[in-house]
This record gives C-alpha cells, sequence and structure tokens, in this order.
C-alpha cells in the first residue's frame, strides 16, 4: 500500500483533510468579552494563556500584556482558563463583558514535560541526561534548518557546520567522537526515524529533546550511541484554533575572503620562484608591472544573494480531536553565483479520540532543490570555490571566441579550471521529496493498561541532473560535446512498533512499565544513465548520440527489536529506571546477529525530602542522577560478513577489441564482525536556586566505545586496500563534563533570561587494530601527505605532523643541522625551512612525525540571553570553541609558492637574504627541500567566539491589534553570524567539511564553500 | 483489498519478519556460486589483464606510462601533477603517490592471479584447461612481480590467497628470491601456454610472450646464457622466426604505434585499449569505465585540447639524429616518435612552426599520439601498449650473445633493427664493447617512450653518469644510492608492520 503512494496523492489526501478541516476555524460573531490575565503571586500580565469556553471549540490564548478578547455565543458559558504552570481557572460567564483572572503558580506543575522515548516524563521523573529545547528557544529565522539554530546552545551537544551553501546540514556531535565511523546521533520526528532534518522547517517544531547518556538513549537501542534528537511537532490545542503567519526577506554575504596576489604581484613571486630555481620564468609572467591588477576571481564567484521564507499554518482541535496543518516555502540564494536552494513543506498532524480508541498521524512533506556548484573539472583547483583564490590573475574570465564563451588558464600552469565557467557552464541540480507518514492506534485496555501500534514509512526519492555545456576553456579544459547525467533514487523505510504500556500509581509508588517490538527495514535503488552530444537546447537523453551509459544498484537491510522499559519511583523522591534490549540485525552474519544491551539508571530528588524545607528558600530544586547503560552500534555498511564477487571489472580482448566482461573479489569479509559497544556511566545534578529563577544543570559521563567497527586500513601488498574489512578494531573513550545555567528575572516591565552552555570532552583511543595500528587521514591538498593520525593513546584524528623551526638564515646554518657532519637536509639552502629530524636518523621523512595537537576543543560554549521590554525583544547568542587546532590545507597550497597557480598575499613577504625576518621560505618553484610539504607550518590554533545570531523584535500593541482583529503582529530584524573572533587565517574556523572524523580539523580548501553573514527582517502574524 | 492486507501483514511480523535479518547483497555474485564454469575463470582473467591499463594504478596506463618514462634521461615531465614533477625530477618521498598506486596495481593483479591459481583446480572443466588457465596466471603473476622488482627491489612475496587476517602481515623477501618466483612462475607459464588464440580471444598472453619474458627476466640479472637460450626459441640467428611462432618487425617501424595495426605480427604481448563498455575512462572498476586511456591527451600539446605533461630531453632529439639514413635522411624512428621543427612538419594539423616552444624544448612526443587528429577528441585513445615488441626481442637477444663474448654472432640482429630504419650495416670488426654501445642506442631510439630507457640504464649501470650528462630537469637531485629504487610507499609502511623500508629511504 504505502509504496504505491506518489508524493501527489499525499499533497492531494492532505489538501482534502484541510478541507474536512476547514469548518472549526469559522466561528460565529456574537457578544465579546475582554480582559487581563495576570500572575496572582507577582502581578504580572500573562501572554499565552489559554482562554477557551468550556465544552466548546471557541478560544484564544492571551497577548503579550496578558489580554484577551473571545467572542460568546452564549452568555451562561463558562471560560476556561489554562497555563503550563498555573492552576487552571473556570469562571461562568454569566453576562460579564469583561473578566479579569490571576492565576495561581501550580508548583507541582511546574515541571517541564520532556519527550523521553515511547513516552513523555516530567523533568522530576527523569534519571537520564537529557537536554531540551522548546519552539521558543529555536530563533532560527536566517537559518534555513532547524540543526544550524542549535549551534552552542546545548551543553554536551557540538554542533559544526557542513558547509556555508545553501541548504546544507550540519555535523551534530553528541558528547564527543565515540566512534570512528558513524558520529551521527538517531533522528526520531513524531516517532519516526529520519537521517536527518533539514528538510523541515523551523517553525513546524515543538519541541527538540536530546538524549545524550545511554540510559537515555537505551530505548532507541542499535542507532542510539551517539545520541538521540527528539523531534516534536507542533500540534493543536483543543478548544484554540489560530492561524500564524510568518514571513522574513533577508540577504547573505560572503565573511571573509582569502587574501590573494594580484596579477603584477603574483608575476612578481613567480619570476623570484623560477629564478631561485634557476628555471626560465613562464611567459605570462613578464614585465608583472604592466599587469595590473588582473582578474580578482574571488569577486569574480561571489554575491549578496538574497533569501525569503513563508510559513503558514492552522491548528487546534475540539473535544475529542485535534489537528495542526502547515506549509511553508523558503528560497535560499547561493553567495557563489548560480547556487541556490528551495524548500517546500506541507505537514498534517491530528488526533482523534473515540471511546478507548486514539488515532493519530503524522504527515510531512517536502520537495527541496538544490543549484549546486560543479564538482571540479578534473585538474587541481577543485571547485568553483577552490578554484578561485587560485585562479592567476593575468587570466580573463571571458573569451568570445571560446566555444562556451569563458576564457581560462593556458601555457605551462596547473590546470585550474576558470571558476566562473564552471559555474556557468555545468548546470548541477539535485531534487529530494520526502514524505514521511506516521500512523499510530492506541486502545485503552484497562485502567493504566495501553497498547499502541504505530506504523511509520519514509520514502525518499532523489533526482540528480547534471548537464555540462561543450566549452574551451583556456587550453587546458576542453569538452567537444554537451554531456548529460540524470540518476534518480529512492530510499524506503518501513517502520512497524508495538507497545504496550502499564501505568498504576500504589499508594507512594508509582510504576511506568513498558514492552516493545520494533521492526525496520530499508531498501534503496539506483538508477542513473547519461549520454552526450544533446544538440544545444535540447536537455534530454534521448538526443543523446554518444558516450552512452546507464547504471543501477540497491541495498536492503533489517533491524529487529525487542525491548522493555520499567520505571518505578517512590514518593516522587526515588526513581529507578530499568531498560533491557535485544536487538537483531541483517548487518552481521547469523551467530553475531543479535545483541543483548542493558542499562540501569536513578535519580534521588532531595528538594522533596522533608529537611529540605529549610534550605529551599535558596535551594529550591535539588536533584541527583546516576546512569549506566550499554548500548550497541552496527553503523557501517551492509553485506560485510560475506566475501562477493564484484562485477564490471571489465577488460578488452580479441581482434576486434570487444569488451570482456570481468569479475572477482576485490575486498575481504569479516564472517565474525560483530556489535560495537558502547558503555556509558554518567552522574548528573538538577539544581534550581531563588524560587528556580537560577537553574542549573550538569554531568559529567565517561562513555567507552568497545569493539569498535572500523575499515583499518590493511596493506596495500593484501592487492585489495582499496576497500579494507571492516573489523572490531579497538576502544575509544570519552569523558566530559557540561553545564548549562540559565537564569531568568521579571522587573517591572522588564523581564530577561540568561542562559550559558558548557562542554568539555576528553577523546582518546585505547587500542587500535593490532596495537601498534595508526590509522592515517585528514589529506589536507590534492597532493599532499596526510595529516592526522588515529592511534592508542591520542584523540581520534589528532595531528601527526613534521615539526618546523624557523628559516634557515645561512649556508651556515644549513651545515650545522647535521648529524655527523652529514647534512639533516641535504637539498635545503638558505630561506628553507628547517625541519626537525624528530627521530633522529639524520634525514626527514614521515618517520619524523609526532602528535602536535587535538581537532577537538577543549572546551566548547555558548551563552546568550531574552530580553522583553513593553513590545520590545531582544535575542543574541554568542558561542565558541577553545584550544582545538585547525590544519589548514588551502593555506598550504597558496603559500606553497611550488606550484604554477596563485599565491597567498603573504608570499609577498617571502624570505629574501635582504628580508630574513619573515616565516614564509624563499619562492622557489622546484622546492627542492620541500617547504611546501605536510607539516606543523600549516597548522593552526582553532578557537575561535563567534557572535551567532541578534534578533531584535517589536510587537504591536493590543489597542492596534484590536482594531486589525489580529492576536498577534510582531516585526523583527534579524542578524546570523555577526562576527567571529579567531586567530585562524581560512575562511572559517568552524570548518565546512562532512566525511569522515579522521578529517575533523582538517581544512581542505578544494571544497570548502564559505559561511555566509546574513541579515533579514520578518513578521509573525497570528488570528 | 491489498490497503488492508499490508498492514495486517506487518502486525503478522512479530513471528516472520526475523527472516529479513537474512539479507543477500544485490549487487554481486557470491563467492559459493563462483570459480565453478569456465566462463567464471574467464572473467576472473578479465579482471586480472584489466590491472594493466588501470587509470591510476596500472602499468600501461598514464600515470604508469608517466611513471616508466618520467625517470629517463631521454623524458621529462612538466611541473603540473606535483607527485609527477617529484619522481621526474628525483625529489619524490615514499609518499609520492604515483609509485604507491603502481605498488598498489602490481598486488592487485597478484591477489587476483592467486585466486585463479587456488579455484581453478576445483571448478568444473578439463583438466587441460586447468593447465592453461594456471599458466596464464603464472604469467601474469611473473609480470607483476617482474615490474616489482625492477621497481622496488626486495619485496613480499605473495602466493596464495589470505585465509585469516594474519595473512595480510607478509615481510619482505630479497630481490633474488623475486626473481625466483618471477622465472619459476614464467617457466610454468611458458609449459603450459598456447601459441596462440581464436580470433575472438586474441591479445591474451601465449607462450611467445612467456619465452619472451623469460629471456627478459634472465637478461636483467646479466644470466646471458639462459637468456640467450630462450630468445633463441623465438628468432634465429639472422633475427628470422622460429617455428612453432611467426613473429617477424613490421616493414614500418611507425605502424607499431597506431590503432589500425594493434595485435601485429611483432607484438609479443600488449594492453589491449578500446573505448568500450562505459564512457568514462576515470569511472573505476565499474560498468561505466572506458577501457581507452587518456595518456595521449595527457601528452598532447595545449594547441591540440591536451595537458603537455611530458616532453623528449633534448639530448634525446640530439639522439635520434646521430645517424642518418642510406638517403641521407632522419631515422624513421625520429619520424615516428617525436615531432620536430623540419619542413612540413604536421602534429595535429598544425604546422610544427606554428607552436610556441615552452621550456626550450626541441621537439615533442609524437608516438602513441593521435597526431594526425585535430586533437585527442574525447580524451580516450585506442592505441595499445605493446608491451613487448620482437625488436626488443632481438636487441636483448644481441645483447646476450654480445655479453658472452660473442659480439660477430651479434651482427645479424643488430643489422635487421639497423635495416628496418634504412641505416646501412654496422662495419664489421666490433669489440663486445662497441658492439654494448650500438645496442644501447638502438634501445634508446628504438624504445623511446615504451617505459625501457631508465631500467635498460640501471641494469648498464649508468644511470648517473647519462643523467647527469642529460639536460633532464632536477638531475642535480639524482643519488644514485637511492633512486635506483623507488621506497616502499609510506602506506604500505603504515599498514604493514612486518615490512621494512628499502635502504637509504
Amino acid at each position: 500500500m504505502f509504496r504505491k503512494l506518489l508524493f501527489t496523492d499525499m499533497l492531494k489526501m492532505t489538501c482534502s483533510l484541510l478541507f474536512l478541516l476547514s469548518p472549526v476555524l469559522i466561528f460565529s460573531q456574537s457578544n465579546t468579552i475582554m480582559g487581563t490575565v495576570s500572575q496572582k503571586s507577582t502581578g504580572t500580565p500573562l501572554p499565552g494563556v489559554n482562554v477557551i469556553v468550556k465544552g466548546t471549540s471557541t478560544g484564544t490564548t492571551t497577548d503579550f500584556d496578558g489580554h484577551y478578547t473571545l467572542d460568546v455565543s452564549s452568555s451562561s458559558a463558562i471560560l476556561q482558563f489554562s497555563y503550563v504552570g498555573f492552576k487552571t481557572q473556570e469562571i461562568p460567564i454569566n453576562g460579564q463583558q469583561q473578566i479579569d483572572v490571576s492565576l495561581e503558580d501550580d508548583t507541582a506543575s511546574l515541571d517541564e514535560v520532556v519527550v523521553v522515548g515511547y513516552g513523555t516524563q516530567s523533568r522530576e521523573e527523569v534519571t537520564g541526561a537529557l537536554s531540551s529545547i522548546k519552539a521558543d528557544d529555536i530563533v532560527t529565522e536566517g537559518s534555513s534548518t532547524v540543526e544550524r539554530s542549535l549551534q552552542g546552545k546545548v551543553a554536551g551537544v557540538q554542533v559544526e557546520s557542513a558547509g556555508g551553501n545553501p541548504g546544507s546540514g550540519v555535523r551534530i556531535l553528541i558528547r564527543g567522537t565515540g566512534s570512528l565511523g558513524n558520529n551521527n546521533p538517531l533522528y526520531i520526528v513524531d516517532g519516526v526515524q529520519v537521517d536527518n532534518i533539514n528538510n523541515l522547517a523551523p517553525t513546524d517544531i515543538a519541541s527538540m529533546d536530546i538524549l545524550k547518556d545511554a540510559s537515555a538513549a537505551a530505548i532507541y537501542g542499535s542507532r542510539a550511541a551517539n545520541g538521540v534528537v527528539l523531534i516534536t511537532t507542533k500540534s493543536g490545542k483543543s478548544g484554540v484554533n489560530k492561524i500564524d503567519f510568518n514571513a522574513y526577506y533577508g540577504v547573505q554575504k560572503i565573511t571573509t575572503k582569502l587574501d590573494v596576489l594580484n596579477a603584477s604581484e603574483w608575476a612578481t613571486v613567480s619570476n623570484a620562484a623560477h629564478n631561485n630555481a634557476g628555471l626560465s620564468t613562464l611567459d605570462i609572467a613578464q614585465n608583472p608591472s604592466s599587469l595590473g591588477a588582473g582578474t580578482n576571481w574571488q569577486d569574480a564567484i561571489y554575491e549578496v544573494a538574497p533569501m525569503q521564507s513563508y510559513n503558514l499554518s492552522a491548528s487546534g482541535g475540539g473535544d475529542n480531536y485535534t489537528y495542526s496543518l502547515s506549509g511553508g516555502y523558503l528560497d535560499q540564494d547561493g553567495i557563489v553565483k548560480e547556487t541556490g536552494y528551495d524548500r517546500s513543506n506541507l505537514r498534517l498532524k491530528s488526533t482523534l479520540t473515540k471511546g478507548i480508541f486514539t488515532i493519530g498521524e503524522t504527515v510531512i512533506l517536502s520537495s527541496e532543490n538544490w543549484s549546486n556548484m560543479a564538482d571540479g573539472w578534473g585538474g587541481q583547483g577543485g571547485n568553483p570555490v577552490g578554484s578561485a583564490p587560485k585562479m592567476i590573475p593575468v587570466f580573463d574570465i571571458y573569451n568570445p571566441d571560446a566555444v562556451g564563451g569563458y576564457g581560462g588558464a593556458y601555457g605551462p600552469v596547473v590546470n585550474v579550471a576558470n571558476p566562473v565557467a564552471q559555474l556557468n557552464l555545468e548546470t548541477s541540480e539535485y531534487n529530494s521529496k520526502k514524505a514521511i507518514l506516521n500512523a499510530f492506534a492506541e486502545v485503552s485496555i484497562l485502567d493504566g493498561l495501553e497498547y499502541k501500534l504505530n506504523v511509520g514509512y519514509t520514502n525518499t526519492t532523489g533526482y540528480t541532473y547534471t548537464y555540462t555545456y561543450p566549452y574551451e576553456v583556456g587550453t587546458l579544459f576542453t569538452n567537444a560535446d554537451a554531456d548529460l547525467y540524470e540518476s534518480r533514487t529512492e530510499t524506503q523505510y518501513s517502520l512497524l512498533e508495538h507497545t504496550l504500556t502499564y501505568d498504576k500509581t500504589f499508594g507512594k509508588s508509582k510504576v511506568r512499565a513498558l514492552v516493545g517490538y520494533t521492526y525496520q527495514n530499508t531498501k534503496y535503488r539506483s538508477l542513473s544513465g547519461s549520454k552526450s552530444g544533446m544538440p544545444e537546447g535540447v536537455e534530454v537523453l534521448d538526443a543523446g548520440t554518444t558516450n552512452v551509459a546507464a547504471g543501477s544498484n540497491a541495498w536492503e537491510n533489517a533491524l529487529i527489536s525487542y525491548f522493555g522499559r520499567l520505571i518505578y519511583s517512590y514518593d516522587d523522591r526515588y526513581v529507578v529506571t530499568g531498560i533491557i534490549r535485544r536487538d537483531g540485525s541483517s548487518r552481521f552474519g547469523s551467530d553475531n546477529r543479535y545483541g543483548n544491551f542493558p542499562s540501569i539508571a536513578f535519580a534521588w530528588n532531595a528538594s522533596n525530602e522533608d529537611f529540605f524545607e529549610s534550605i529551599s528558600p535558596v535551594l529550591s530544586d535539588a536533584k541527583l542522577r546516576l546512569s549506566y547503560g550499554v548500548l550497541g552500534n552496527q553503523e557501517f555498511a551492509d553485506y560485510r560478513y560475506s566475501p562477493a564477487i564484484n562485477l564490471n571489472a571489465n577488460y578488452v580482448v580479441g581482434q576486434d577489441q570487444h569488451l570482456w566482461p570481468g569479475a572477482i573479489q576485490t575486498a575481504f569479509a569479516t564472517p565474525n564482525i560483530k556489535w560495537e559497544t558502547s558503555k556509558t556511566f554518567n552522574v548528573g545534578t538538577d539544581l534550581g536556586f531563588l524560587n528556580r529563577k537560577l537553574r542549573v544543570i550538569a554531568d559529567y559521563f565517561i562513555k567507552k566505545n568497545t569493539d569498535i567497527i572500523l575499515q583499518v586500513p590493511i596493506p596495500q601488498s593484501t592487492g585489495a586496500s582499496g576497500d579494507s574489512p571492516y573489523i572490531n578494531a579497538g576502544e575509544i573513550t570519552n569523558k566530559g563534563f557540561e553545564v548549562s545555567l540559565t537564569y531568568g528575572d521579571v522587573a517591572g516591565d522588564f523581564t530577561y533570561d540568561i542562559s550559558g552552555s558548557f562542554s568539555m570532552v576528553d577523546n582518546k583511543v585505547g587500542k587500535l587494530g593490532t596495537g601498534s595500528q595508526q590509522i592515517f587521514g585528514g589529506q589536507p591538498t590534492h597532493h599532499g601527505a596526510s595529516a592526522t593520525v588515529t592511534q592508542a593513546g591520542l584523540p581520534v584524528g589528532a595531528f601527526y605532523l613534521i615539526e618546523t623551526d624557523g628559516i634557515f638564515n645561512s649556508q651556515e646554518e644549513v651545515n650545522t643541522h647535521s648529524v655527523n657532519g652529514d647534512l639533516i637536509q641535504p637539498n635545503a639552502a638558505p630561506g628553507d625551512i628547517r625541519f626537525v629530524d624528530y627521530n633522529n636518523d639524520g634525514q626527514i621523512d614521515q618517520n619524523d612525525r609526532q602528535y602536535l595537537g587535538s581537532p577537538t576543543p577543549d572546551f566548547s560554549f555558548g551563552f546568550g540571553g531574552n530580553f522583553t521590554w513593553k513590545g520590545f525583544d531582544m535575542n543574541l547568542y554568542f558561542q565558541g570553541t577553545s584550544g582545538n587546532k585547525i590544519y589548514n590545507g588551502l593555506r598550504q597550497d597558496l603559500e606553497g609558492m611550488n606550484l604554477e597557480y596563485n599565491y597567498a598575499k603573504s608570499t609577498l613577504n617571502a624570505w629574501t637574504p635582504e628580508n630574513t625576518n619573515t616565516s614564509i621560505p624563499r619562492a622557489i618553484i622546484n622546492d627542492p627541500n620541500q617547504n611546501s610539504q605536510t607539516s606543523d607550518r600549516f597548522l593552526e590554533d582553532g578557537s575561535y567566539l563567534r557572535f551567532k545570531t541578534l534578533q531584535i523584535g517589536y510587537t504591536l500593541s493590543d489597542d492596534i491589534l484590536e482594531t486589525l482583529s489580529i492576536a498577534k503582529l510582531r516585526f523583527y530584524v534579524s542578524a546570523d553570524n555577526i562576527f567571529t573572533i579567531t586567530g585562524y587565517k581560512g575562511y572559517n574556523p568552524d570548518l565546512g567539511r562532512s566525511g569522515s572524523v579522521l578529517d575533523r580539523g582538517v581544512d581542505f580548501g578544494h571544497i570548502a564553500y564559505p559561511l555566509s553573514r546574513t541579515i533579514l527582517g520578518g513578521l509573525q502574524l497570528s488570528f | 483489498m491489498k490497503k488492508v492486507i499490508y498492514p495486517l501483514m506487518l502486525m503478522l511480523c512479530l513471528t516472520s519478519c526475523s527472516e529479513d535479518l537474512e539479507q543477500v547483497n544485490p549487487n554481486v555474485v557470491t563467492q559459493e556460486n563462483f570459480w565453478q564454469t569456465e566462463n567464471d575463470i574467464l572473467s576472473g582473467f578479465a579482471a586480472t589483464y584489466k590491472v594493466l591499463r588501470d587509470v591510476n594504478n596500472g602499468y600501461w596506463g598514464v600515470r604508469g606510462v608517466e611513471l616508466t618514462n618520467g625517470r629517463g634521461d631521454d623524458f621529462f615531465i612538466r611541473n603540473d601533477v606535483s607527485d609527477l614533477y617529484q619522481l621526474s625530477t628525483f625529489t619524490n618521498t615514499p609518499t609520492t603517490g604515483t609509485p604507491s598506486s603502481m605498488f598498489t596495481g602490481f598486488y592487485t593483479a597478484i591477489f587476483r592471479t592467486n585466486q585463479i591459481i587456488e579455484n581453478t583446480p576445483d571448478a568444473d572443466i578439463s583438466e587441460d584447461l586447468k593447465t592453461q588457465f594456471i599458466a596464464e596466471a603464472k604469467f601474469l603473476r611473473a609480470l607483476n612481480y617482474f615490474h616489482l622488482a625492477i621497481n622496488f627491489g626486495s619485496v613480499s612475496i605473495i602466493t596464495t590467497v589470505p585465509q585469516t587476517r594474519e595473512d595480510y602481515f607478509i615481510a619482505k623477501s630479497s630481490e633474488e628470491e623475486v626473481w625466483v618466483q618471477v622465472e619459476e612462475d614464467l617457466k610454468a607459464a611458458v609449459a603450459g601456454l598456447p601459441v596462440s588464440y581464436p580470433s575472438e580471444w586474441v591479445g591474451r598472453a601465449t607462450k611467445g610472450a612467456a619465452i619472451g619474458y623469460l629471456g627478459k627476466a634472465y637478461l636483467y640479472q646479466q644470466k646471458w646464457a639462459m637468456a640467450e637460450e630462450q630468445f633463441a626459441q623465438l628468432a634465429g640467428v639472422a633475427g628470422e622466426s622460429v617455428a612453432p611462432f611467426n613473429y617477424d618487425l613490421l616493414a614500418d617501424y611507425g605502424d607499431n604505434f597506431i590503432a589500425g595495426n594493434d595485435n601485429n605480427q611483432e607484438s609479443l604481448f600488449e594492453i589491449q585499449n578500446q573505448n568500450v563498455g562505459g564512457t568514462e575512462p576515470w569511472a573505476g572498476e565499474n560498468a561505466n569505465e572506458s577501457q581507452g586511456v587518456t595518456t595521449a591527451q595527457e601528452f598532447a600539446p595545449t594547441e591540440a585540447g591536451g595537458w603537455f605533461e611530458a616532453f623528449p630531453t633534448n639530448k634525446m632529439f640530439e639522439a635520434f639524429q646521430q645517424e642518418k639514413t642510406v638517403s641521407g635522411d632522419f631515422d624513421p624512428r625520429m619520424y615516428a616518435s617525436i615531432v620536430w621543427d623540419y619542413p612540413e612538419a604536421m602534429y595535429y594539423n598544425i604546422p610544427f612552426s606554428d607552436y610556441t616552444s615552452v621550456f626550450g624544448e626541441k621537439s615533442r612526443i609524437r608516438k602513441y599520439q593521435n597526431w594526425w587528429q585535430d586533437d585527442e577528441g574525447i580524451w580516450i585513445s585506442e592505441i595499445n601498449e605493446k608491451a613487448l615488441r620482437y625488436a626488443d626481442v632481438l636487441l636483448m637477444y644481441a645483447e646476450a650473445i654480445t655479453m658472452q663474448g660473442r659480439a660477430a654472432e651479434a651482427y645479424p640482429l643488430v643489422n635487421r633493427i639497423r635495416n628496418r630504419a634504412d641505416l646501412a650495416d654496422l662495419p664489421l670488426g666490433y669489440s663486445q664493447d662497441e658492439m654494448m654501445a650500438e645496442i644501447r642506442h638502438q634501445r634508446m631510439v628504438e624504445f623511446f617512450r615504451e617505459g625501457l630507457r631508465f631500467y635498460d640504464l640501471k641494469r648498464w649501470g649508468l644511470l648517473e653518469q647519462e643523467i647527469t650528462n642529460s639536460d633532464k630537469t632536477g638531475r642535480e637531485y639524482f643519488d644514485p644510492a637511492k633512486h635506483d629504487y623507488f621506497p616502499i610507499p609510506q602506506d604500505e609502511i603504515n599498514t604493514n608492520p612486518e615490512i621494512e623500508q628499502n635502504p637509504n629511504w
């Protein structure tokens, strides 16, 4: 059934549901009641209080000043005032026109409700480590995806950008790098697991709950070892029918460009580099002074780019049902010309209760379009962003005589492609349509006993379209015929879940029990085709004539889990949670397929003890939490336990030279591969001071991953090193401390809250492979040696480099750098880099590498605040890291002066006999001393402090709104990435590199897409 | 109705879905079902031969051609791809990528031949066919160990398929032991391989190829008499063909390097290049991979859309002119191998005089280029790379004889090579040294860009002298203690605790 549902069908279905629900949006006219709701203890007005006519769907919420206006048809009706943290009041109208209410604090319910997986709990009951973010905290205006807005906000959660290109996601690391494979957390949206949450509209999210320790995440089992992000989308509220509209418009601009040489400067440096090598200078570098500035290639590809977003939602409900429907559109141009992203969303969530049954669903449909830049046209410049700083400024952007119309590099220079030509002569589009469907049925069988069936289905289709025009770009890049590549992929995820819950209170004891079963299946299939030779203007494969290719591939995997959870609490003072689960995965052979994963957690609410009353005015809440749990990880490739014969290792044979199809084993299998396990011990405390004005959540944890599943590189001499087997390779430990603080108060018209988070993670590899195993990674440039090592005793992806020791200023210094009279650097001359012969063997090579820093920050932090005064509100946020190192690969390219492309401005200060007070070695194009090799010369401090968000808003006062008959109207302006204080010389210390954790601290300038600064204005309207 | 049944089926999953945990990869064949038929083994061979022309790891792929030629005194590579520039200027290190790729390629092919050798005995085919297949696999294994020996010296010898993880880590054997392995495999290949194949299988290893390589292996070890014994099976004392073989020189030297003359009479073994299969020469081992090579595009001039990565040295240009033909013209091998500014010289349909010299070079590469076209088209060249030519057999035969003090007997062999190039017969009375000097010169001129020069100089002990006296960029960095061999690649050192680096690296 599910697989037959097409996107359009679902759209139709959703639209017709909207129609069915539309009558409830219309309410009849009659007498109007007004009033103000305030807090009884302080007298301050309360915004957002629900006011409904009891027993009907009619209702409203109070505005910022606590005012409400409501049309009521019957003068005998009863008004119900409810607000989280306050006791609900009911007041009969009795013909009154004005009803002012003051609500009493309900301390018992003041605790926030958090989602814990298969249910919710009050904060008081929580035994594990989790962080919660509510809709109001997600200031996403200016961030196109939800995850970006998390940066720096949650203690223990590190959010790094995965590039600044529009529509790109982020890399989220919860509690450090646990595994060497996949470190992505598990995302659950309204009960359905998804790969990422980029496709959600930020305005659709009601709350995000991040489960950090094993006991909290255990209920999600096998995919939860890296933590779980639970997303709850917005639901309607019974009796509160409302329509919200949000819109913003803004512009984005690149924050940093690289300082590279102009044409005449480049020629000067290039000529010096050739002269020093005794080689003839380049023709294009003759007469430097006559060349002027030349082309500024970075200016040629960047622009100020607009973005806009619109969201419309309707929500509400009646006695037996709730609904929430929303749609949105985001359109974002990229700061690199010709790139962009747009997204359309439609979401429906509703529930219906009838008797003992509750039935509900969530439908999320999205369509996303990316206009990407070319991946790079071969050669050595990389994509347009990588090519722009390397492109020699002597070359021209355009050449009307060339096929395609663009100029480019010619002569004996490195084959870097004109970035403007790459952007314009290759169209690279990607579309992703995703449908997340989830439906559940709940039955209350007996008092406290409920059965729930949950069925989920997610369908993601991807469509790639890459069209390359015929071109001659300079003399190094030609494409005779137009090329077209198209591919479609489909990923289908099915979830079936049975759970049985039993909640019962016996005197002071409370029991919540859960048993469950889940079945998950993911299927993938792709189909692709390509041809060349389409006539101009015809962009379909049918029109192609040559280079015909087609392909398809597929995979499937399944997971089956049985689990149980028991939460026992006594007198709201002691809480114990125990979880046991058994997971089976298709990725393991039959002997190792299942793993058992238990966890236990304990919480003590000290503030509920009698002895606590004396100190409660100062320390109002105190809770201690302890937990220990084991989780399994199976995040690696499918089918790796059985050896396979790979197809299409083809050759040619016969006098007629026909294709000879080949097949052979190309990789080794690991029949005994088993579950990776992650054991976490957590101790934490939740504290509230001064009547909960100050709240502190702090946790210390030790997380040890054992049997980590990893592709440990095997020798090239095996003949199968291209795809090393996965093995259970070793052990990684993360120890960390994280704390978040919030202080909020009201002073007259002024309310404020200030919050901060702080995390420290110490990451260390315990064991790896054979013991002395070293895994190298982090190649920083097109050709350079690796920059990182992962080995026992060091952090994951540690920088492992040859150390430099300044510059030789004289031949005498070169000569002194020797062992027993033999020069350590025989090819060196004055002006070259002095390398440290770390192993004292008299020569400089890869054996001289040493540990020189970690990509993991000593600590990361975020702080900010929300301030409101009368109609004004302000939100600001800062975040940053401290103590991490970054390897600047792009600087290695641009300061190398060994290759024929453009260089960094700093090379003007290269060493010469007259200019010895410099850190830049002499310019020499054949680089006999390997000054440009991978070394700590390019390792930099990656600490930074970023003013990430500033938003200032104004909400119109009620008297104006009344005349417009709307409930709320707020205008705001917002800025994102306002400034960054850092010593890092690359584009951005928050690296835009996705991929292997072994590469985490390496800035591979070839592919990075710089971050943008965004300024925008928007409005939020409710009625 | 289906709409109702599907959820019901899902509900029943509680008991029946656990079968879904048994998943079989839909993209590959399982090993249990393979290595049974003749066709299975043949497809294993395709996968083994193909490594020879792999774009990154193949000895006759573009990088391989650049590696084998790039270090010679006859050839230089410009500063574009820094790995290539490093090896061409003797500034390479264990992390330089290209030698590392070749090392990977050799062992990839060896792993594949070992699979064939281990699995063939259990296949459902005749005993004769088994013998032939094992001989063919041993030929390919020997070829790869041959290249390991001449490029890396002492390396690990692996002749079985690893069964456990411990089997991945193998220590080095001496270079002598590697040569023994080469000889043993080639002897088995000579015994089991057919003299020729039916037309649809032309291009696979033959008995003649195995004999030629066995002779070459002996020659590289200076086992002159044993080398002579092998070459004598292929060529008579006057250089004529010997039954059952039918090898001969093509009348026109240049015909060897044109796609239309692939698999010709002069060829004992060659690498098959054709633009069939997929369309992408860089795709790697998958259906999209074109079976042609990009070498010609990389060497073509910028004016023809090429990347002009390599040039003949001026020393090579002079060597071609050392002797004129009987009619006073340049050596026809010079016309076929390079292009320079002679009257009416055309190169990619542009007069050579219109080209500007980039680095002061006087000539450019013509051999294996599609230089009569406007450009290198879609960058895929279909000219087969000739791995072992009859001309090489004749000159090696002559060398083996000369080095045994019988220079006089080498005359007819050397004169066959000379006569085809319109050069006069050699004057009589050459000493052994004089004859060797002539053979060395003929080899330099005959085999330009065929990847032999550096290795010839090495076995003659002339590397330092000839590189130093050339105009090759980077000659000052040549260190005979190091550059006779490549270092063991850093990636192998990093992953194999049993391996040791080569001396002086």
